[in-house]
Parts: structure tokens; sequence; C-alpha cells
């Protein structure tokens, strides 16, 4: 390596960064699919002690996962109609829809009851069981009463195929009959007071978080909106669907990433203008950081196959932290004027630069050993961004700043940089330092904090309220609230799920729940068949029996004849179950041949107190609550108490590094600024009224690894530049200015928890610029 | 479904609310003067699989905007009361028993009767052509589904009367008849205890 010219490492490096660059273009845009990820939940953190319960939240989360969910609205029945008809029509011209429901299909009785025909005696309600198992049953009373019912006998299964009544009643407690929509001239409605309601299903040809299909497919429904608001004045369009929250989640961090990204670039850019005065700088600068972001995100695509949208904020963010490598050795370069030497000047500043970025890396290698996806992407983004960064600065950058600077650090800052440096140094500034501290106690003391799983999902209002009165007004629930039901083996997952929903049906009836889905409403236990068939079996031993009760209840002997002899049929098994198209959107209740197990869900209704819903599970083997929102809310709280220990582990870890560069007399001084700065953040939060999340102390980590990176630059560039003073601190403000435009710029993000990472960056990087001159003996005893 | 698509129909009848035609209009509004009605019922249903029609026998109380109570007396005692949203059995004890079985359809039965009180006759116009015959005091009124799907299912609803309902006929696509004739019709003057307790009247 020694041998290598500044030229031909330039070269290599440059070779490096360009297969980087095909790489990351590669990888963005080479695979057909998009890398760039915006579903929230794959952020989320695993909660669940089991991985089938997360699964299962996953499950749950798409069960209506590719479809939008439309209801036209119109105070006249008919507008409402023909709007939703024509609405469903337009949609249906568009293929990336898979399917659009509006106007139902042909309907035939015959294809949803004559499946059920060979299954009848295996599956009965609980009420016919109990009756039939009550002492002194009377058949011919009991086929007497269903045949004289007022206003007639059943509409499904004929009378002879169910004299009894038993398989109707099954399937009136199928869950296909429990929606709130009624069907109507061909289309699924609703009536309220304020008009009619129709419901028009889309299925998406692809995932709602594609990009390409996300996009095609919001644009045709805002079309077919506008055209039917234009035809049918009045008409309203709800809607709901992972596709809305995902285009949502889109937009803002899309938002997020041009205000961050474009207005930080821009200021850094004016900033570095202003102060090198040449344009070469600038280019220097911005091809470094350019760098780092390219390998940022060819490395974060290669460790998680995917590159979350909100990571991207983040980078963008970054961009201020980065940029910082290149302005050290720029300032070297503007201070060192005419003796200027690249080689040198990057041994001037190579352990500055390593020792911040040691640091630098610390922090966040810290957030890299949470178990949060979210974490975890944003650190391997920082990590690899900042060392291909520095690493810029040692090997491209000396070929190309190879001519001294045409001018130097611009003087007026430099003055000011000076001037503060004098007031903020010596015995005076330890003085104020602690006075502030003081008056930090008060702030801390007014410190709340808060943990809601809404700092990393807040969808928009709209949308919440489109969503609420949809489940309203169709009855569809869907909440992440669920009874996660585990078992060796279907029968065992069936046993238990029946165990839990028997004494679901007593608090159905206490009214202390609305109701509940679950499978072995629709696939009772092998157990339960045979409890059924043997409830049954006394009616039918002998068959000739049951035909003499038929007759003598009124039927003619042919009429029963099919009835007995269909008798006892075969049992209903999971794969019958599955082959049921009339199951089918009921499918994701069941998980089995998962890599996780078998299992099931069991979602209630009309009740969300999560400890009445624990409740139910209790006693109950393998049955457990899961609550994700809950879950997450109690890992905030959880990671916000550790996150203090880590705080403070990293703050000794630093120490321990700038005790052995600055001994043990000194690094105490050095460590001082981003100290201080982070109990001065702390406390100003505590001021401001913003309760501490698990998001403001994870960036307290990284205004310690930034805030410690300012107090090395200083004391390392200060004995290069003493001709110079108050150009080493000129440049650590340059440093702290960029990162506060592009991480304050954070404060701005449209998520909270980026908001709230960005203030408190804002808040610890600005104390801790304004307290690094601490670090260094004051300029004037030094000079005297 | 059936027994509540006819359970529609005769509400219809009594509540007072159409729009087209006026005979309709006429004894839709006739038949709401009378807000608390008995009757004896006899009930007759004709199946292809049944030997002979069954029959069977009780009364009933009707109350607008309340609900009515169906006590069969033969072949079998039995009581059902059909509530906004509910259908119970009265058992032995005096106690509502609620029946699970069908409730989806009364529930949805009960909304449109809901809004028929309101005076809104919408949901059995959407569901119903409506054609009357006769005189107010001879009368009959037909009800055809509007709908494919309950079409093929239910052939179509006749109630006839004069003053009161006299009977009801319901015929189903699959050849099953339903025929309620009701007699000695009459305003009723009070309600017993338990009929007021059981349709929520107080």
């Amino acid at each position: 390596m020694k041998s290598l010219s500044t030229t031909q490492r330039a070269g290599l490096f440059a070779f490096a960064s360009l297969v980087v660059c095909l790489l990351c273009a590669w990888l963005l845009f080479g695979r057909g699919t998009s890398p760039l990820q915006t579903d929230v939940l794959t952020l989320l953190p695993a909660t669940e002690r089991h991985p089938l319960a997360e699964d299962a939240v996953e499950r749950l989360a798409r069960a209506s996962g590719d479809r939008m969910v439309l209801l036209v609205h119109h105070t006249n029945d008919d507008t409402a109609k023909d709007a939703a008809r024509e609405f469903g029509a337009t949609l249906g011209k568009d293929p990336v829809f898979a399917s659009v429901i509006a106007e139902l299909p042909p309907f035939d009785l015959d294809q949803l009851v004559t499946p059920f025909l060979p299954f009848r005696f295996h599956l009965l309600t609980p009420e016919d069981r109990a009756a039939l198992t009550t002492p002194g049953f009377d058949p011919v009373d009991a086929l007497k009463r269903r045949l004289n019912q007022p206003f007639g006998a059943n509409v499904g299964a004929k009378l002879t195929d169910d004299p009894f009544g038993w398989m109707q009643h099954w399937l009136d407690r199928q869950p296909w009959n429990r929606s709130a929509l009624v069907p109507e001239d061909d289309l699924l409605t609703a009536h309220r007071d304020d008009g009619s309601y129709v419901l028009v299903i889309a299925t998406l040809k692809g995932s709602s978080y594609d990009d390409v299909v996300q996009r095609q497919a919001l644009a045709t429904l805002e079309r077919a909106e506008s055209a039917m608001l234009a035809k049918h004045p009045g008409a309203t369009l709800l809607r709901t669907g992972a596709i809305f929250y995902a285009a949502s989640a889109r937009a803002a961090a899309e938002h997020d990433t041009h205000v961050v990204g474009i207005a930080s670039s821009v200021g850094i850019a004016i900033l570095l203008l202003l102060v090198f005065r040449s344009l070469r700088p600038l280019l220097i600068a911005f091809v470094s950081t350019a760098l780092g972001v390219i390998g940022a995100i060819a490395t974060t695509v290669l460790v998680f196959g995917q590159l979350h949208l909100l990571t991207l904020v983040f980078g963008a963010a970054l961009l201020g932290e980065a940029v910082d490598y290149s302005i050290q050795y720029l300032c070297a370069r503007a201070n060192a004027g005419t003796t200027w030497n690249a080689e040198r000047g990057v041994r001037q500043v190579r352990p500055a630069l390593l020792l911040a970025l040691a640091t630098s890396l610390l922090g966040y290698s810290l957030l890299a050993v949470v178990p949060f996806p979210f974490l975890r992407q944003m650190a391997v983004f920082a990590i690899a961004g900042m060392a291909v960064a520095c690493a810029s600065v040692f090997w491209l950058l000396p070929a190309l700043a190879q001519k001294p600077a045409r001018a130097p650090l611009s003087p007026a800052l430099v003055r000011l940089a000076l001037g503060w440096q004098r007031v903020a140094s010596g015995r005076r500034a330890l003085l104020g330092v602690a006075v502030l501290c003081v008056v930090a106690i008060p702030g801390w003391l007014r410190l709340g904090h808060d943990d809601d799983i809404h700092l990393l999902i807040s969808p928009p209002k709209a949308l919440e309220t489109q969503t609420a009165t949809i489940r309203d007004v169709a009855g569809f629930g869907g909440g992440s609230q669920f009874w996660l039901v585990e078992g060796a083996n279907t029968e065992e997952v069936l046993q238990r799920e029946e165990a839990l929903t028997d004494r679901l049906q007593t608090w159905v009836a206490d009214g202390k729940l609305g109701g509940w889905t679950g499978i072995s409403a629709m696939l009772p236990s092998a157990r339960r068949q045979a409890t059924n068939i043997a409830a049954l079996t006394p009616l039918f031993s002998p068959r000739e029996r049951m035909s003499c009760w038929l007759g003598q209840a009124g039927f003619r002997a042919q009429g029963g004849a099919g009835f007995v002899a269909a008798w006892p049929g075969r049992a209903f098994t999971l794969d019958d179950w599955l082959a049921m198209p009339a199951y089918t959107p009921f499918r994701y209740l069941w998980m089995g041949g998962g890599e996780h197990g078998v299992g099931s869900i069991v979602v209630p209704q009309g009740q969300d107190d999560a400890n009445l819903l624990r409740a139910a599970a209790d006693g109950l083997p393998g049955v457990s609550l899961v609550d994700k929102p809950a879950s997450i809310t109690a890992l905030f709280g959880r990671y916000r108490g550790y996150a203090d220990i880590w705080l403070g582990g990293a703050l000794a870890l630093v120490g321990l590094a700038f005790v052995w560069r600055y001994g043990a007399r000194s690094a105490w001084r050095v460590l001082l600024p981003p100290a201080a700065g982070i109990v001065l953040s702390v406390a100003a939060l505590g001021y401001l009224g913003e309760p501490l999340t698990l998001f403001h102390v994870m960036a307290l980590m990284l205004v310690l690894g930034v805030g410690a990176n300012y107090a090395v630059f200083l004391r390392e560039g200060e004995p290069h530049v003493a001709h110079l003073p108050g150009a080493a601190y000129a440049g650590v403000l340059l440093s702290a200015v960029t990162a506060l435009l592009s991480f304050g710029l954070l404060a701005l993000s449209t998520m909270p928890a980026l908001r709230h990472f960005g203030l408190t960056l804002l808040l610890g990087i600005g104390f801790t610029a304004l307290l690094a001159p601490v670090s260094v003996p004051a300029p004037k005893n030094r000079t005297a | 479904m059936r027994r509540l698509i006819a359970f529609l129909a005769l509400f219809c009848a009594f509540a007072a609310y159409a729009q087209t035609p006026t005979l309709t209009d006429d004894v839709l509004g006739h038949l709401a003067k009378h807000s608390q009605v008995r009757a004896e019922f006899t009930q007759s249903r004709e199946n292809p699989a049944l030997a002979e029609p069954q029959l069977s026998h009780g009364d009933l109380l009707f109350v607008i905007g309340h609900g009515m109570v169906w006590h069969t007396r033969d072949p079998f005692d039995d009581t059902l009361v059909f509530t906004s949203g509910d259908t119970s059995r009265l058992n032995a004890q005096g106690k509502l028993e609620r029946v699970r079985d069908g409730n989806r359809g009364v529930s949805q039965v009960s909304g449109m009767l809901q809004s028929l009180l309101a005076g809104k006759s919408g949901d059995a116009m959407r569901q119903f052509t409506i054609s009357a015959e006769g005189t107010p005091a001879h009368w009959s009124l037909h009800f055809v589904p509007r709908q494919s799907r309950v079409a093929k299912v239910l052939a179509g609803i006749t109630l006839k009367g004069d003053d009161f309902l006299q009977s009801i006929e319901v015929n189903l696509a699959s050849g099953e008849r339903t025929f309620i004739t009701f007699a000695n019709t009459r305003d009723a003057a009070s309600l017993t205890l338990v009929e007021a307790k059981v349709l929520g009247i107080p």
C-alpha cells in the first residue's frame, strides 16, 4: 500500500466507488421490484414471545391487505346505486385491479348449500346439540314445531334434506351471514338515516406496497372518483385498505425526504460557499458526502434486502454529519494556505477523524443492537455512510485537493469563532456550565414521558375517520387485538379454540362481548364432531325409527328417505374447509403449514378492553391475547428505561477512549461539552413540555457521538492552526451548523418519532457546539 | 328468510305508509288506525314433501311500534315474541329466552320495521313491487320481490282483508305455500302485564 501514490490510491478508490454506485443503481432500479419499503409494520419490533404470534399479527394486518374497501354514499338510494355501479365499472377497466366487485355475480343458493350436505350430521350448533342431548327429546315434536313455525320454514337446504333445520341453523351461524350489508339490486348495500351506502371492493393485481401498483391504482381511483362526483353531485366515497395507509406513509416520507434532503443540501452548499469562498471545496465536500450516502444505501439494501423510506428520511439528515469529515479536511487545506500538501493534510486530520469516526460508530452501533428494525436499519445506514465518507477523505480527497486553497477560511467566521471561544473557555466558562446545569434541574423535574405507538404510526385523521365509518356501516372489524391459539396439531388447536369460544359464547349471552370470528365456528374439532354424531346416533339406530318419525310428522314416505340414507355422512376436515370457496375470505384465521407451527386466530368484536379480553384466556392452555399496540407501548417504555443505562455506558466508553488519547487529567474537559449538551437538551425538552420518548433518548446517543466529534476536532485541530486563532473552532462551528441544518430539519418531519429525533439533535448539537471551547484552554492564555 | 320477508310484508301492511297506488295508501292508512290488534290465526303449510298440509292454530297480539306475540296453541304450545332486533321465546317459567337461530334476519326485519314506523317506506319499496286490487272494504295487496336473489326463493306474498287483515299467503319458488287466516280480529283494549313486559311497553 505504501508504494501507491496519491493518484493511484484515488484511482482505485474512484473505481471502487464506481462499482458501488453501479451496485447501488442495480439494487435500486435494476431488479424489477423496488427495494424501497413503505410498510410501517416492517419497522415495528417483534414484541411477542412466540414467532407464531408475530406471524398472526402480520396476517391479521394483511387480511384485507391487497384490497380497497370502498363505500359509495348518497342521500338518494337510486343515485348511490347508479354511482356505485358506474364507479365499479370504471375501476374494472383498469388492469391494475385483478377484480372489482360492485355488482354481485349471479347468485346460486344451491352452490352455498350443496357442499355442506355430506357433513350435515357432523355440524351442529351448540343449541341444537344441547336440545338433542336433553333427556326426553321428542323428534316428532321437534319436527312439528319446525313445520309449523310462523311464516314458514327455512330458505337454504330443502326441507327433505334438512327436516329438523339443523343444517339451516349451522349455515345461519357462518361468518358470511354476519355482515351488516344486504344484497339489493345486485349490490351490497346498507341504509342509514343519512342515505344509502353501497360497497365496492377492488382487489389489486399485486401488493399494496408495490410502488407501481400503488400509484396506478390510486390514480385510477382518483379519476373514477372525480368522474363519479361530476356525474352524481353529492355522492361521497369512503375508503379504507392497506394501500391507502401505505400511500399516505409514502407521501409523508417522500415529503420529508424532499424537505430535509433538498433544504439541507442547499443550506450546506450556501454555507460552504460563504466559508470557503470557492467552488472546488463545495464539490469536494459533496462528492465525499454523496459517496457516503450511496455506500449507505447499497449496504442497507444488501443487509436488509430493502430500504425503508423512513431510513431514507433519516439518511437525508445524515448528510449533515457525513459532510463533517470533508469539512475538517477542507478547513485544514484553507488554513494551511500556500504551504498545503494534500498527503500531509491527511496525516494531519487523520487522528481527529479516526477518533471522531470511532465515537460516532460507537453511538450508532449501540442503536444497532436494539432489536428494533427501524433503529437497526438507521444504524447500519449511518455506520456505512460515515465509514465511506471518512474513507473518501483519506483516499480520494487528497487527489482532488492537490492545489492549495485559493482563499483562507472566511475571516468573518474565524473572528466570530474566536470571539465566542474567548467567552466560552477558561474558568469563567466552567462556572457558566455549572450555573446552566443548576438552571437545568427544574427542567429535568418537569419531564414527562410518552411511549405510545403513535410515535411510529400516525395515519392521517381523515383516513382513520373513513375506516371507522366503514367499520361502523359495513361491520368490517379488524382490530389489532386477538387471541392466538397454539397447539401441536390441527386437532389440538381446534379443541383449544373451542375451549375459548365456549367461554366467549357465555360472554356474548351476558353482553360482555359483541361476538367473535374464529375457525372453530366453521370447522369444529374432530372430537366435537364426534360428540355431534353421538348426540344424533340414538335417533338413527335403527334408521327405520327415523323414517317412522318423519312419517308421523307428516312427511311422505319417499320425502324423508334421502335424509335417512345420508346418515351419518363424513366428518368435515381442514382440507374440506380449505377447499370451500365460501371460506376463502376467512383463511387468515388459520395458521397451518408455516414454519412456526400450527395455530389459529380468534378476533373479538364489540369489546376492546384488553384486561377483559385477556381474562377470557385465563387458565386455557395454548390461548393468549395478543395486543400489538399495547405490546409496542410496553416495549418503548422498557427500552426507554434501558436507554438511560446505555447512554451512561456509552458516555463511559467514550470517556475511556478520551482517557487513552488525552490522559486522565484532560479527558474530562473533552467529555464535558457532549455531557453538558445532553443534560441541557433534556432540560430544554422539559421546559418545552415535550414528554420524553424512546426516540429522544436514542437521539441523545447521537448527540453524544456527534458532540464528542466537536470536542475532538477542536482539541486535535488547535495545535495545527496555532498561527490562526479561532480557525479550529471555526471548522467545528461549520460542522455544527451543517449538522443543525440537516438534523434540525428532521424536526419538521411528519412522523412524530423523527420529529422528536430532530428536535433533540437540534438542541443537543447546538448546546454541544457552543460548549465545545471548554475542551481546550482559553486562547487568550495560550497566546499570552 | 321467507318467514322474515312475509313478516315484513305484514308490517308493511300495518305500518300505514306507501307511495303508490292510492288504494295501497288507503288500505295501509286504514290498518294503521288499529295500533293494538288481537286475532286468532290458522296457519296451513303445503310442501311437496309433506303428505298433507300442516295446520297450526293460536292467537296473536300485534302492537305497532313494539312488536308481536305469536302464541301457537295447537299442535303444541309455544309463544314467540318478535320485537325490534330480536326473536324470543316465552318459556314455561314466564321468562324470555332469546332465539338465536335466524336472529340475523329478524334483526334486518326489525330494522326495516323501525324505518317504516319512522315514516320511511323506502326499505319495503326497494324490496317489493306492490300492487293492489279491490276496494278499501275488500282488498288484496300483492308483494312481488324486486330483487332477483329474493325472487329465486320467494315467488310472492298476497295480503287480503277488509277493515282488518284477513289472510296472508306466502308462495315460495320451491312450491311451498303458507296460508295464514285471521279470525275474530279486534282492537286490543288492554294488554296483560306479561304482554306489556315482553313487548317492552311501559
